[in-house]
């Protein structure tokens, strides 16, 4: 016999209280750690989305309305630039990389978002890497001879059902021109996930169909400088045009996490409140089981028993409780053994102070 | 069969038997007194001079309220006294510091109560093996026969993996008795342990309690009014006639 065995006995002899304190231990603790994922995730999302290109050049208006609709896909879209402010990106000496977007419709709610091949290509300072589940990339074919190849994001593939080989549209009038779905793309974890892709011209070509549109309009063009000082200076440059404006995507980004750190501030403390409920209830669950073994553990120091050595089957006893309930959560296993232990502390000292002559006799 | 069962209830004198026989336990003057709040304390012993002689069985009786569990608490040191020495095998556990007392209690005395106070998570077998456990005397290995074999001396041995609510009532007694007697220790304090029991299995419960201590040489202080039990003592003391507390209940005056 040692007191682990003792403590698990005891456990075990109470075992409806015991299994009931363990699932609440470890459903309080899968709500936090999910919360806590869950956060970081929104978090990494937003940051892995934005970070590889470090100016944006849109329309003019709000720049937080620009990054959410170009980076998230959210938000009303932003006006129209003309593709010239493209050229004159590609050709400036200072950029290393300009990637057209340009946005319109949606097909079943999925964002139609045309570009070039460069949207997708593996730069060695990009973080987010596309890759092909299925097909291939759509062909940046040239503006008279669109060929209406589509591409999904792993989302928007499997939410529509499209498979490679299908046609759709979206519009009567568009009826004529399908697109094919040449490719699906692995998920990004990112907004990119539930977008639909093809060529410019492609995009174009749609606009005449459908609006009788004759420009040819971009959103946005994502910009890379090849060095960090020349930065400053390209901002400055589209910001002084009257049609555009260039915003540093994390700079938006950091004013947004300011506006969701309220939030964030809000969950801390409910989350909080979650640790303290999960706490309190392992501590009532022991306190009450102690005050029930008084007579039982006057019993033990009757026997001989060390007052330390009754501390500890207290103790180990709601660190078993905890264990139990943090073997469902690895990644916290440690932290709620110690929270257990705390929580098992002030049942343990009552414990540990139960006086022996009051508490023998039958009626106490 | 039962040897002194017709000694007298008269309590012999105390200094004859002091100087005959070595004492188990002896006691001098041993007060007690408990807090009532309002500065007012309960004189519940005093106790002069009393000794138990080593292997004796020896009975205390009296009134209820006379301060017969408070004395097997002190003898036992789960309570300390007010004042005076209590001596058990010449070690004064009055002064011993708490877990040296726990320690002592452990491997010298073995505690047997009115409503037996088994464990109720624990087998009959666990039980004996708890209390090993606490004296740590025994080699972890040896102490599952060993408290296998002293729960077949008592007749349990098909009972080792029952729990106490899967006992009789006289088996259940059994099994602390079988407890009190894990760690081998040279006294047994025994508080009321028939009163529980039907006459008939308190008779055999109290004729195992005393051969087993016979056996071993164990002294044996029981606390009992049951008649069966007075008979079956070495010498029945009234507490009554050591006990001498100076007020029942006394006003201590306030600075």
């Amino acid at each position: 016999m040692t007191i682990l065995m003792v403590a698990l006995k005891y456990l075990r002899g109470r075992f409806v209280a015991s299994a009931l304190t363990s699932l609440s231990v470890a459903l309080g603790v899968s709500l936090v750690v999910a919360s806590v994922l869950l956060s970081r995730g929104i978090q990494q999302g937003f940051i892995e989305g934005t970070t590889d290109y470090s100016l944006l050049v849109g329309a003019k208006g709000s720049p937080t309305q620009l990054v959410l609709n170009v980076v998230f896909r959210m938000d009303v879209p932003t006006p129209n630039i003309s593709y010239s402010t493209y050229g004159q990106l590609r050709d400036d000496p200072r950029v290393e990389v300009a990637v057209p977007v340009a946005m319109g419709d949606a097909y079943q709610g999925y964002r139609y978002v045309a570009t070039t091949g460069g949207y997708f290509a593996a730069f060695p300072w990009r973080r987010k890497t596309f890759a092909i589940s299925e097909g291939r990339f759509f062909r940046d074919d040239p503006p008279e001879q669109p060929m209406y190849e589509a591409m999904l994001g792993a989302d928007a593939a499997r939410l529509t059902g499209l498979r490679v080989g299908d046609r759709f549209h979206e519009g009567e009038e568009m009826a004529e021109y399908p697109m094919t779905v040449v490719g699906i793309l692995r998920s990004t974890n990112s907004a990119d996930d539930r977008a639909i892709f093809f060529s410019l011209a492609s995009y174009w070509e749609m606009n005449e169909v459908s609006r009788k549109m004759k420009v040819k309009p971009l959103t946005a063009v994502l910009v890379r400088p090849k060095r960090m000082s020349d930065l400053a200076g390209l901002h400055r440059g589209f910001n002084l045009t009257a049609e555009t404006q260039a915003v540093f995507p994390s700079a938006v980004l950091l004013n947004i996490f300011n506006v969701l750190g309220l939030v964030d501030e809000l969950v801390t403390i409910i989350l909080a409140f979650v640790v303290l409920l999960v706490l309190l209830y392992l501590f009532v669950s022991m306190y009450s089981a102690t005050l029930e073994r008084k007579r039982e553990i006057a019993t033990m120091r009757a026997l001989g028993a060390r007052r330390a050595t009754i501390l500890g089957i207290v103790l180990l006893e709601s660190c078993a409780l905890a264990v139990i309930g943090g073997a469902l959560e690895p990644v916290v296993f440690g932290g709620v053994v110690a929270l257990g232990a705390l929580a098992g502390l002030l049942p343990a000292v009552l414990a540990y102070r139960t006086e022996v002559a009051e508490n023998l006799a039958p009626l106490s | 069969m039962i040897a002194g069962g017709a000694s007298s209830a008269a309590p012999r004198p105390q200094r004859r038997l002091m100087t005959e026989v070595p004492a188990a336990v002896t006691l001098h003057g041993v007060k007690k007194a408990f807090p009532l709040g309002n500065g007012r304390t309960l004189d519940a012993l005093n106790i002069e001079h009393w000794a138990v002689s080593a292997g004796s069985c020896t009975v205390l009786t009296g009134p209820s309220g006379s301060g017969k569990t408070t004395l097997l608490n002190l003898i036992a040191g789960v309570s300390l006294p007010t004042a005076g020495t209590i001596a058990v095998h010449d070690t004064d556990i009055s002064v011993l510091p708490e877990p040296r007392r726990d320690r002592f209690r452990a491997h010298h005395i073995g505690y047997v109560f009115q409503t037996f106070n088994l464990l109720s998570a624990f087998t009959a077998l666990e039980n004996v093996m708890l209390s090993m456990m606490f004296a740590d005397a025994i080699p972890k290995p040896e102490q599952r026969r060993r408290a296998g074999e002293i729960l077949a001396r008592l007749g349990l041995a098909a009972r080792l993996s029952h729990k106490p609510q899967q006992l009789s009532r006289g088996e259940q007694q059994r099994v602390a008795i079988a407890r009190a007697l894990a760690n081998r220790p040279p006294l047994i304090l025994a508080d009321e342990p028939c009163a529980s029991l039907d006459a008939s299995t308190a008779r055999e419960v109290l004729d195992e309690l005393l051969s087993v201590c016979r056996e071993a040489g164990t002294t044996l202080l029981v606390v009992s009014h049951e008649s069966a039990v007075l008979a079956a003592g070495d010498q029945v003391i009234d507490i009554t006639t050591i006990n001498r507390p100076e007020y029942r209940v006394r006003f201590v005056e306030r600075v």
